[in-house]
């Protein structure tokens, strides 16, 4: 999220590409709008900043596009405007909505108390039972009854932190609250979101968030946290030196107190479980749109389990679901014909900005244009390169295949014939699997589509993978790793990766070119033969059986380790091969398994040992892949 | 797709162009200077060589010949087709030199066998015989006889396989001949140039070059019109993984047996009569003619060449008049105009300014009496602190060999005491060993990234990448307090065991910039592992080349092997990094851990291997720096 926040910031002032505003658009809104900075009053007296960006027309009466953010309303002050100018934004100034952004409660200028994704309260009892659906409810109706020449109707959007406040605005249920997109939002922190994937520690993420973001904020302010000084460039070797996740925690002492109080909860206990922004999606009454990104390193779980929650728990609810070829946020930007080495053939977010998000807030918020004809869920598909609709996700043309792991490295449909037959490895807590390439500090965006060569020439690394394909293979859903292995020791991490493996001739025709690499040849990403990430996951083996209640493993015993990986988009195409990769680090993205059954919050450093681990693929024990196969 | 131009081709192309790119001088200077004549000279069996002689125009003094004899192509053929530029550097093409190219027997448009560096024969018997020495002496007393207004002297220069014929002119050289420069010099291909380094069999190499240069030639040609076969390689890695056992290599559609130094090569896997017969050190005796030596730190294929040519004419022939420069440059890097840097490295200066006066002076002054003849015996070039230095002695006697000692938790130290005895295990911080798997399937890679063919920064580049494997062994010192010149030979003495028959092990040095901070710009960055020096020796070799033999599972054994010279500054904050490891694929093929004859072994003798490097007191591995004082 913390990458978000820079990237808009970057993107305000470099991106230079198609879609992109001229200072006329700066002059226009100049002349078109006026600012005013109020503080409203919550129901309990606290009072929140909110900046509101007013046309001067009133000639007719103009909806409320509503964004609540922890990341601040900046600039602050009536006569430091906000520049819209390189930002798809200003299509909703040229439409005339007023543009309102709020500061929730403890962050910057607002007043109260800050907690993080503040649990949902279902049933207030009284007005001290404030959450952040009270307090968009509030929100909204001090701006439908105080702003001039508004219609009464209120549009919700955010992405990431602010897509789970998109959420609980629509969970908050005010009358005059229509349309709502929670983009990227923010929805389970301990299944697949930011900190935690199925109860492993996203450390890296974490902690470059939250060693600023989560920095106690005593008074209201305009100024905001100072990030942690990290002195390094080399985030694998930074958190390998630094070592135990409780060693981590020192570096800020007790300052941060989400951290403290994540380190006291390693496993899906209560605290967790109020914080699933999933359990306030009952009876929701907005038309709702869902957007996120198949290749966002952050909240891709989210999106796509938010909108699924909406479906299933508020089955009568205008409910739509967007999922481009993105990185986190990537929809609002000028961009989205790559990420990383991989290309998508066109500009994406322009496209759906112009053909989903702009007329769903103007027909629900303004009642311009027809009803959009959006299907349930209009999703973008790599490899193909293609959006397709359908009337529900997972897609019901969609046919689970297992795939399964085979011994000599194949994998196929047929069950393995041989006995007793598994691949080994040994995974070193002092040498773990790297994430991606490249020396870096910064979590990379690319890494969700990186060529996964680097990771196949070690062998700490199983690799398996289909024939030559000889037709496409479209996979839309989720995916089922559902592995059979024996430790050597109590406790193992398994990363499963799904790999399109390029043809060796595979050429875009004009290679992305290479950055920073010191190298001189070649200029160019060599695309042929690359192993393209489709979706990776991890799973921590203890929670296998249970994320309440982990279990250790039994040294030597064969068990089974089954997870989903998030839904993928992707059509292998003919000439491709389907690559599957199992390991058990995948360093510094995911904090170390000590490998041993101990508490990892609180483990010594000491405790990280080497085991053996051995993946099964037998007529008795058959690893797989099931993949949703669209016919 | 980058195509990759075989490297010691594309010597051939550099050596032509790089001159003409990048200097000054006029687009006509040598078709307005110069006559071109191509002559056939017969060699004293009947052979004809074919030769290109440019004579200056200017006929008012005499001038000595400039020659470079290559396998190569002395093309441009026809007589009105001029080459862009002539000889070594710039300086001297505008001092002007009848330069002559001649291309050598069996090459091109030239008669006779080719034969793969060929061998020198000493006290030649019959008038008939020939070796490059004879190809020399007869193409010497054919120029001075034929050539108008020549001095009567001779100079011989050439980089890399030409860098090989000009050493291979020294033996009993003709006395016209009184100054020669071995460049590059392919030297000993068994023991550290381009085809072996301590008989590992440098794959990448042999394979691509061999392709180019290994085509058939029935009869004298201008044009050998392609390769053996057709391999688009975009990821070498890849490719070598999955073309399997070494005589997969011979198989169809790749040599498919038609070539004749790649069946030499996977003929002889020990150092036997065909590899010691193409040591052109042994005949380096009673050496005449002046010597000018030149290398390049950086060259992945004949820095040894160069390093020993000179060492062995030091030892062989002690008053011949022999000088050796060594900067940092990769292969033929100072034929260029310009070199200020490589890859990530800023050397702050042009090195190529330097260096071309040296050799201008070096041929000026033996072949014309021009100039002085202030050339230092040895003239380095220290990376790290980016400086020339000289020194009357190579290696500098004042070195002092210093052992680092590694030691168990990742240190490298000075300190020799070791663990007590004993103490040998697994428990943290006593281990009185280190380990790691090293699997076949899984070679450790010899740079980052996905590369179709040999990139020549790997010999500087980033090593974390391998640092993070756990088939890698890393011991470092602590932080330097003050800057440690290192300037001599450098040595490796490790006590291994491995669970298999036979070992590869690769030393590389590496020096380490501070984690936390930025240099200053242009520096590099921090926590870099710039590899300063590696090599790789195969086990089987410890105790002969000639007899190899197996280790025995599980015993302790010593691997000790020079490195050749260094000559870098590991600066204050820095600290010195030596990592281990079994292989370094696909740059050196894989080893098959099992004590077989790798050219004709089968994929089922490739088998994983647990190799264990000790620290204890009886095995005290370390590395030998050559330490000078400040």
């Amino acid at each position: 999220m913390r990458k978000l926040l820079f990237s808009l910031l970057f993107s305000i002032g470099c991106f230079i590409v198609y879609g992109q505003g001229t200072s006329q658009d700066s002059v226009w809104i100049r002349d078109n709008y006026y600012k005013i900075e109020q503080m409203i009053p919550m129901r309990d007296g606290i009072k929140l900043f909110t900046s509101v960006y007013i046309p001067k027309d009133t000639t007719e009466q103009h909806p409320i596009l509503l964004t609540r953010t922890p990341y601040s309303c900046a600039p602050y002050g009536g006569d430091k405007w906000k520049d819209f100018s390189s930002r798809y934004i200003r299509y909703y100034l040229r439409e005339g909505y007023i543009v309102v952004t709020q500061d929730v409660r403890g962050r910057w200028m607002s007043e109260g108390q800050f907690v993080d994704v503040r649990p949902f309260i279902k049933d207030k009892k009284s007005n001290t039972d404030v959450d952040e659906a009270s307090d968009t409810y509030d929100a909204i109706d001090w701006l439908v009854k105080n702003l001039p020449y508004n219609n009464g109707k209120v549009g919700v959007f955010g992405i990431s932190y602010p897509g789970f406040y998109s959420t609980m605005a629509a969970a908050s249920g005010h009358p005059a609250l229509k349309a709502v997109s929670p983009q990227a939002p923010v929805t389970d922190w301990f299944m697949g979101d930011d900190f935690h994937h199925n109860g492993a520690y996203l450390q890296m993420d974490a902690w470059a968030f939250y060693s600023s973001f989560g920095k106690p904020r005593p008074q209201p302010t305009a100024v905001g946290p100072s990030g942690y000084d990290f002195r390094s460039k080399d985030s694998y070797q930074w958190y390998l030196q630094t070592g135990a996740l409780k060693n981590v925690l020192k570096l800020t002492g007790d300052s941060i107190a989400f951290l403290t109080d994540l380190y006291q909860h390693p496993n899906l206990d209560e605290w967790w479980k109020v914080r699933n922004a999933r359990v306030s999606m009952y009876n929701v009454k907005p038309a709702m749109l869902v957007v996120g990104g198949l290749f966002d390193a952050e909240d891709c779980y989210g999106a796509w389990n938010l909108y699924k929650a909406i479906r299933s728990q508020s089955p009568s609810t205008n409910s739509h679901l967007v999922m481009g070829p993105w990185y986190h946020g990537e929809w609002a930007s000028n961009d989205g014909t790559h990420l990383g080495n991989v290309q998508f053939g066109s500009n994406t977010s322009f496209w759906y900005q112009n053909t989903i998000e702009i007329p769903f807030f103007n027909y629900y918020l303004k009642g311009k244009g027809a009803a959009p004809n959006l299907a349930a869920a209009t999703i973008f598909f790599s490899g193909e390169n293609k959006w397709r609709t359908f009337a529900q996700w997972p897609a019901a043309e969609k046919k689970d295949v297992s795939f399964y792991l085979q011994p000599d490295g194949g994998l196929s449909q047929a069950l393995p014939a041989a006995k007793n037959n598994f691949s080994e490895y040994i995974s070193d807590p002092a040498h773990p699997v790297p994430y991606t390439e490249d020396v870096h500090f910064n979590r990379t965006r690319e890494y969700m589509t990186d060529d996964q060569r680097f990771a196949s020439r070690r062998a700490d690394v199983l690799t398996f993978q289909t024939p030559v394909l000889t037709e496409d293979l479209t996979l839309a859903g989720p995916v089922i790793a559902d592995l059979k292995v024996s430790l050597s020791s109590t406790d193992a991490d398994f990363v499963v990766k799904l790999i399109d493996v390029f043809p060796d001739d595979f050429s875009y025709g004009e290679e992305p070119a290479m950055a920073g690499r010191g190298h001189d040849l070649p200029k160019t990403y060599p695309m042929g033969g690359y192993q393209m990430l489709v979706h990776g996951e991890v799973m921590r083996g203890r929670f296998r059986e249970s994320y309440e209640k982990p279990v250790p493993f039994k040294p030597g015993k064969i068990e089974t380790v089954r997870f989903a990986v998030p839904d993928v988009a992707h059509t292998f195409k003919k000439g491709h091969r389907v690559m599957v990769q199992v390991q058990s680090s995948w360093f510094p993205l995911v904090d170390r398994n000590p490998q041993q059954f101990v508490n990892i919050y609180t483990c010594a450093d000491s405790d990280f040992i080497k085991e053996t681990i051995h993946v099964y693929h037998d007529s008795g024990h058959p690893s797989q892949l099931i993949l949703p196969v669209l016919k | 797709m980058i195509p990759y131009i075989p490297i010691r081709q594309f010597l051939g192309v550099l050596a032509v162009w790089l001159p003409l790119l990048c200097s000054a001088q006029a687009p006509n200077f040598v078709k307005d200077n110069f006559t071109k004549k191509e002559v056939y000279i017969p060699m004293r069996d009947g052979k004809r060589l074919y030769t290109v002689i440019y004579s200056p125009k200017d006929e008012s003094h005499p001038y000595p010949f400039l020659m470079e004899r290559t396998p190569y192509s002395s093309g441009p053929y026809g007589d009105s087709v001029y080459k862009g530029s002539l000889g070594p550097n710039a300086a001297l093409l505008q001092e002007k030199y009848i330069f002559v190219y001649q291309d050598v027997r069996g090459r091109y448009m030239s008669e006779g066998d080719f034969e793969e560096m060929t061998p020198h024969k000493e006290g030649k018997k019959s008038g008939k015989e020939t070796d490059e020495s004879s190809d020399t002496w007869d193409t010497v007393d054919w120029l001075l006889q034929h050539v108008r207004n020549n001095n009567g002297r001779v100079g011989i220069w050439g980089i890399s396989y030409p860098g090989f014929y000009a050493s291979a002119s020294l033996p009993d050289a003709h006395p016209a001949i009184k100054a020669v420069s071995p460049q590059a010099p392919v030297t000993d291909e068994f023991i550290g140039d381009d085809a072996n380094h301590n008989g590992a069999f440098f794959l990448l190499d042999n394979f691509d070059f061999d392709n180019f240069f290994d085509i058939k030639r029935p009869a004298p040609v201008k044009n050998y019109g392609g390769n053996i076969f057709r391999a688009d390689i975009q990821d070498a890695y890849q490719f070598f993984l999955d073309l399997g056992p070494l005589k997969n290599a011979n198989d169809s559609p790749y040599f498919n047996n038609q070539g004749k130094i790649w069946n030499e090569y996977m003929g002889h896997s020990t150092y036997d009569a065909y590899w010691r017969a193409r040591n052109i050190r042994t005949h380096l005796k009673n050496i005449r003619p002046a010597v000018l030596v030149v290398g390049g730190w950086f060259d992945a294929e004949d820095m040894f060449g160069a390093l020993r040519t000179y060492e062995a004419i030091e030892r062989q022939s002690p008053h011949n008049d022999n000088h050796i420069v060594m900067g940092p440059w990769t292969h033929g890097g100072w034929a260029a105009g310009s070199w200020n840097r490589f890859g990530i490295l800023d050397f702050q200066q042009n090195v190529n300014e330097v260096y071309h006066q040296i050799e201008t002076k070096f041929f000026n002054y033996y072949l014309k009496d021009k100039d002085t003849s202030d050339l230092a015996e040895a003239t380095v070039f220290e990376t790290g602190a980016n400086q020339w230095k000289k020194y009357s002695t190579w290696p500098p006697a004042e070195a002092r060999p210093v052992k680092f000692y590694l030691r168990a938790g990742g240190r490298l130290s000075t300190e020799g005491k070791a663990a007590a005895p004993g103490a040998r295990g697994a428990g943290a911080g006593s281990a009185a060993f280190d380990e790691y798997i090293s699997d076949p399937a899984h070679p450790v890679p010899y740079i980052d990234g996905v590369h179709g063919g040999r990139d020549n920064q790997y010999i500087v580049t980033d090593q974390r990448f391998a640092a993070q494997r756990p088939d890698v062994l890393v011991y470092q010192t602590d932080v330097l307090t003050r800057d440690l010149r290192v300037t001599g030979r450098l040595k490796a003495d490790i006590f291994m065991s491995a669970s298999g028959t036979d070992a590869d092990l690769v030393v590389k040095v590496i020096d380490v910039l501070p984690e936390r901070e930025e240099g200053a710009a242009g520096t590099l960055p921090a926590g870099y592992q710039r590899l300063v020096r590696a090599d790789v020796f195969r086990c089987k070799f410890r105790k002969s080349y000639e007899k190899p033999e197996p280790l025995v599972p599980g015993h302790a054994t010593e691997i000790s092997f020079d490195m050749n010279e260094i000559a870098h500054t590991f600066k204050k904050g820095h600290r010195i990094m030596v990592q281990l490891q079994s292989s370094w694929f696909p740059l050196v093929d894989m080893n098959p851990q099992t004590f077989v004859n790798i050219p004709t072994c089968k994929k089922e003798d490739f088998q994983k291997a647990t190799i264990r490097v000790y620290h204890d007191g009886g095995h005290v591995s370390g590395i030998v720096l050559p330490v000078l004082a400040d």
